[in-house]
Order: C-alpha cells, then structure tokens, then sequence
C-alpha cells in the first residue's frame, strides 16, 4: 500500500492558558482522497490544520507527503501542504492579486517564465483569468475566497487543506467553489461546520470533538447519522434532512 | 464598504499614465527638492512649478476637485504652523491686534514666509498627489524597489496600503455598532470611556491579524524576503520627461538666484 499522503499519530497540544486543544489525535489520509474534518466550535479544528502545518509546537508525529514534522523540515512540509486560510483577507496580503497568486511559486525559487505560467494557469483553475491588475481589496468576497484558493494551487501542493472554505459566501458563490473543489484531484482536508459541503465534496468524514476523534468513516453514513450528530453539537446536513440527499 | 483610493484615477489612460511609474516617481522627488530648495520670499519662482503642475493634472486628466479635497485632508498639520508665522516673524508692522494687555502684530516678513511656506507645501503635496493619481500605487512601489529603496521600507508601504482600507473598515463597523447602541447620545464621560475601548480592540484585533497574515505567508515559504515585483523598462519618451522635468527645475532654481542675488 502507498504511503498516506498526511500521518497523524497521537498529536497533542497544550495551549500556554493550560487548556488542552488536542489531546492524541491520530489518523492517516490516503493519496487522492478528500476528508472533512467536522465538529463543535472548539473541537480543535483550527489548532489541528495549523499544528499540521508547524505554527504550534505540538507532540505527536506528523508527516506529511513523506516528511516527518519537525524544525528542520517544516519549509518541506508547508511546500507540499496547501493551506487555505478562513479570512481570504489574512491569505491576500500583496498589493495585486497576480503578485500574490506568483507569491508562492517565486518563493519556491521557479524561474520567472515558470512563475508566470503557473499564476496564469491557477487564475484561470479558479475562474479569475485577467484578475491579475485587481487589487484583493475590490474583490467580491467569493472572488477573494477564490483568489485565495488560486495562491495556494500555483504551489501544486500535494495536499490541500480549507478551513471553512464557504464562511461568508452567498449560495452562488458556494455553489461555484464546490463545483471547482469537485474538480480538483489533490488530497484534501476540509474543515468547517458546512457539513452540506463536506456530503458534496468529501469521501470521507473526521468527527473532531474535545481534542480528540470522536468519529472516523464515510461521510455519507456518519454525516446521515442524526444521533452521533447532536451529541456533539451538530446537526444533519441540509439537504439529508430535507431527504434531497 | 468601500473607500476611495488614493490611486482612484490611476487606471486611466493617457500620456502622463503611460509613462515608466519610476521615471515619475524621480521626477516628483526632483520637483519636491526644487521646490523646496527655492529661498527668496518671492513667488515667482514657484509660478513655473505650478504651471508645470497644472499642465501635467490637464494632461492626466486629473480632477481638480480630486485634488483640492486630498489637499485639504493633508493640510491642518501645516497650516496650524503656516498661520503663527505673521505674528512672531519680526519685520515692518503692518497691523496690530489689541488682546487685553498684549499686543499681536502682524508683519510685512511674517506675512512674506507664510505665503513662501504655504506655497512650498500647496506645491510638494500637489506633486505627491499629482504621482499617486496618474500611476497604480504598486507601480510606485515597483519604481521606488527600481530606484533601490531599502526592500523593508518598500514593503512596509505595500502592506500598509493593503490593510489600511481593511482596518478602517473594522474601525467603521464598530463605531458603526456603537452607534447603533447609544445612538451618539449618552455622558460625555460614557463616550470617551467606548471610544478607548474601540481602540483597544482594533489594536488587539490588528496584533491576531499580522499573526494570521504572518501564518499565511509563512504557509507559501515566506523566510523574509519578498520576491522582487515586475519591471518596467524605461523608454525615450520617459527620458524626454525626465530631461523636461530637470529644466523646469533648474529654471526654478536659476529664477530664484537671479532674484535673490
């Protein structure tokens, strides 16, 4: 069997207040396959993705894409992780959206022919060819989400994790990024609490609770699956409850 | 919420638009240095700076009341110093104020500096103004990393100029939301107490943000240096600018030696 693309083994971190946010998560994500991470405000969600990527020192292993975690391999690890922040705002930081989508591979050291092509390519991926003069600022917020999504494809990261990729975003505007996720054949982590989303684009659901995994398998049994839901402060999706789904 | 930029006309296209953003940018800074340099209470030297000034906003097609209102934004600052100046500059007496048992005079001199310092700002801030209008702000950023402005200084300006708007915007919401509550209204002592409390939770907020930024550029390999931005390549039309620039400035300056000597 191939190596998973992402390895979790007991990780656990402590924030300095003393609160423990994650207390021995561990599970592996295969190559190609896309996995939601769901679960109550507070579960860990967010310290988990930014513990993976190595902003928070915590114990545990994790490896990713071959990579075990730890000081000296941390700029291998964020190469070939792709992190999509929540506030597109935070993820958009150069004055032009072309800069900021060539921010990524330029870093990487590619030449400039290679820089070009790749923020072109990732632009037109995300549906905003000829963005590149716009300034992040004027951009409606699902351009930005895009826009930010773009950023982090010009990478061609092996793994790509969303936190809450659809906060803010009006049906349409979400309705157009799943359509693009759908499409995209990169490993993925997907968190958030839009748990219609996860059914649509995820194989596979994480129930993250208290720090710790309180549920791992199919998405569309664990997120059909009412009574493991509202004990841990969620509900089914949408369209499941409605009988759409 | 949207606020206009300080480079709102910046996209348009005309001749002056066109023009290599770092040929423009040393052009202002000649133009400032001339303007500046210029000694003698006298106006004339500047009249040239302003019809250069004026014919470049006609060419850029720059609205007047664009500019007028941006200079007036810039203005307190200097005019609260501009104003003092007739009445502590010794000179001629021209006339004088009763104020109980003190005397304020103003004088010929004071008068003659005001008008000299207040032409030297009018005309500097013009220039500025007049650079940011008819080039896109990172063009100028492109132009000053040419012109080799230290990178830190250079990328202090792009992301000031990317989250300004973004923190006046959380500024406006939570005044907004204040607002909302007490309608404006409430002891003066009440009000100055939420007003400190709004920029305490700015600050705070500013302070999670360049963490979350600093997150997500680490997240794309940053290690602290920024990848040089796109260049121009000057033409010979900028360097008929940047030769007509110099003249008028050397002008300037001739004009205000002839006068002066």
């Amino acid at each position: 069997m191939a190596e998973p693309s992402l390895e979790l083994v007991d990780v656990r971190y402590r924030y300095h207040a003393g609160a423990e946010a994650l207390r021995g998560v561990t599970f592996s994500v295969a190559a190609g396959e896309r996995v939601g991470l769901v679960g109550p405000n507070g579960a860990g969600k967010s310290t988990l993705l930014l513990a993976i990527a190595g902003f928070l020192p915590a114990e545990g292993r994790i490896r990713v894409a071959g990579h075990t975690l730890n000081r000296s391999t941390v700029r291998d690890v964020r190469r070939h992780l792709g992190i999509v922040f929540q506030d597109p705002d935070d993820q958009l930081f150069m004055p032009r959206v072309g800069e900021d989508v060539a921010f990524g591979p330029a870093t990487m050291g590619l030449a400039p022919a290679e820089v070009r092509a790749r923020t072109a390519e990732s632009l037109e991926a995300v549906g905003l060819a000829g963005f590149d003069d716009r300034s992040p600022y004027h951009l409606s917020q699902g351009e930005k989400q895009r826009a930010a999504l773009a950023t982090v494809l010009a990478m061609r990261p092996q793994i790509l994790a969303l936190d809450e990729p659809t906060a803010g975003l009006d049906p349409r505007a979400r309705r157009r990024l799943i359509a693009l996720l759908q499409n995209l054949t990169t490993t993925m982590l997907v968190v958030g609490h839009d748990l219609d989303l996860i059914l649509d684009v995820c194989g596979r659901a994480i129930l993250l609770d208290r720090g710790q995994v309180a549920a791992d398998g199919p998405a569309a049994e664990m997120l059909r699956d009412a009574r493991l839901l509202e004990s841990h402060g969620l509900e089914l999706p949408l369209s499941v409850a409605s009988g759409r789904a | 919420m949207h606020h206009v930029m300080l480079d709102h006309f910046a996209g348009r296209n005309t001749p002056v638009h066109r023009l290599d953003p770092a040929a423009k940018t040393v052009a202002a800074i000649v133009f400032i240095l001339a303007t500046v340099l210029v000694q003698r209470d006298h106006l004339l030297p500047f009249t040239i700076v302003a019809a250069a000034l004026a014919a470049y906003y006609v060419v850029g097609k720059v609205p007047p009341l664009y500019a007028a209102k941006r200079l007036l934004i810039v203005s307190p600052f200097v005019l609260a110093v501009v104003v003092l100046f007739p009445f502590f500059e010794p000179g001629h007496r021209l006339w004088a104020v009763h104020v109980g048992p003190w005397v304020l005079s103003v004088s010929d001199a004071g008068l003659a500096r005001a008008a000299h310092l207040g032409s030297k700002f009018v005309l500097c801030a013009l220039t500025a103004l007049g650079l940011l209008a008819t080039t896109p702000f990172h063009g100028v950023l492109a132009g000053m990393a040419r012109l080799r402005v230290p990178r830190v200084f250079v990328v202090q300006l792009a992301f000031l100029y990317r989250y300004l708007w973004v923190l006046l915007d959380e500024l406006m919401r939570m005044r907004r939301a204040r607002a909302a509550r007490d309608g404006g209204l409430g002891p003066w002592s009440l009000r100055f107490r939420s007003h400190a409390g709004v920029v305490g939770v700015l600050f705070l907020r500013t302070y999670d943000r360049a963490e979350r930024i600093y997150w997500a550029m680490a997240a794309r390999g940053f290690d602290g240096r920024l990848p040089a931005p796109p260049t121009q390549r000057m033409t010979s039309k900028d360097a008929v600018f940047l030769c007509g620039v110099a003249a008028l400035a050397a002008a300037t300056l001739t004009l205000d030696r002839l006068a002066y000597g």
